[in-house]
């Protein structure tokens, strides 16, 4: 499958795509209170491999998360995904990426990636902290 | 010394960093990238991620018999005693 | 500001059709859905992707592009509510459809 901005057999200059899609998810991720990590670099990283996944699969897929093949299991991973793992990012202040991270965070150094079991367990705690 | 076994992907900037980390301790390790991986190799990810109650998220990295999703030095150097 | 434009005849589009149009330099999507006109913006919020091109269920478009839904009442992303398609007003007088543009020059 294709994404319809890609004209037939035109390969779109990677520093133009780049910076395309910084302005199409910033206006994604601004309303769920996320900016684009400070952190430079990993941010041109990203958006690097971003493109790459583009041309080779037609969309920009999350380079750190594994896609099955299956439309409904990778279209949740066509980035910006914060919308689909929402209460994960939130308790990381950040994307699993890190290419996003809470509009809050000056350093994201601070951050860690939090599995997605150890949210699980953390949450069943403090349920049971507070009945 | 505990086996390390990790699955990564060849994008994900935080599987180069977690690579590096281990090689500038010199434990040694093995590493299968999923997005390079044949279709039954990445099935096998899959449900072994998923047995462990996780989803594919890189890095997956299994130290002896636990395991650490994500890129988190302070957890590897701990199951690893250094 | 805002006023109405006139957008197409009511019996041009059947219950459960969709119909790109475009009034006053925006792209809109003209639905009619158990009798009502909906009006929104044609561009999905996510890349872009022309909404027509999508898949309606109910009160419900699926972009074609990456499966993003929104409800066309109230533009509202179903995964992320603070995610919206603009949204406009339609009314149907004589056997015409009007919408609803802010900022329109008349
Ligand atoms: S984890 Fe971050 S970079 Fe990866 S797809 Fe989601 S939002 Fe994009
Ligand atoms: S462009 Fe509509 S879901 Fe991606």
């Amino acid at each position: 499958m294709r994404s319809y901005w890609v004209c037939d057999g035109e390969k779109m200059d990677t520093g133009k795509r780049k910076e395309q899609l910084k302005v199409m998810y910033q206006r994604v991720v601004d309303p769920l209170g996320y900016k684009f990590s400070p952190d430079e670099e990993i941010v041109d990283f990203l958006l690097e491999q971003e493109v790459q996944l583009e041309k080779e699969k037609g969309n920009p897929f999350c380079p750190c998360q594994g896609l099955t093949g299956e439309r409904d299991h990778d279209m949740k991973l066509v980035c910006p995904c914060i919308p689909f793992h929402r209460e994960h990012y939130d308790a990381m202040k950040r994307c699993w990426c890190g290419l996003f991270v809470h509009k809050s965070v000056d350093d994201p150094y601070e951050l860690q990636q939090i599995s997605l079991k150890d949210l699980e367990e953390s949450k069943n705690k403090k349920k049971k902290e507070r009945p | 010394m505990k086996k390390v076994v990790m699955y990564t992907l060849s994008t994900c900037p935080w599987c180069m960093r977690a690579k590096k980390f281990f090689r500038e301790h010199d434990i040694p390790f093995e590493y299968i990238d999923y997005d390079k991986a044949d279709r039954e190799t990445q099935q096998a990810i899959r449900e072994d991620c998923l047995s462990h109650g996780e989803q594919m998220s890189f890095p997956f990295v299994k130290i002896g018999d636990d395991v650490v999703v994500g890129y988190n030095l302070n957890k590897y150097a701990q199951l690893l005693g250094l | 500001m805002s006023s109405w434009f006139y957008a197409i005849g009511e019996n041009e589009l059947i219950d459960g059709g969709k119909m790109p149009l475009s009034l006053e330099g925006n792209k809109i999507l003209l639905i009619r859905q158990e009798g009502v006109f909906y009006a929104i913006s044609n561009k999905c919020p996510h890349m872009g992707c022309p909404l027509s091109r999508g898949i309606l269920d109910g009160h419900v478009i699926k972009c074609p592009c990456h499966d993003w839904q929104f409800d066309i009442r109230d533009g509202e992303f179903l995964s992320a509510r603070e995610i919206k398609i603009p949204v406009f007003g339609t009314k149907v007088s004589d056997g015409r459809v009007f919408v609803k543009i802010y900022g329109a020059v008349q």
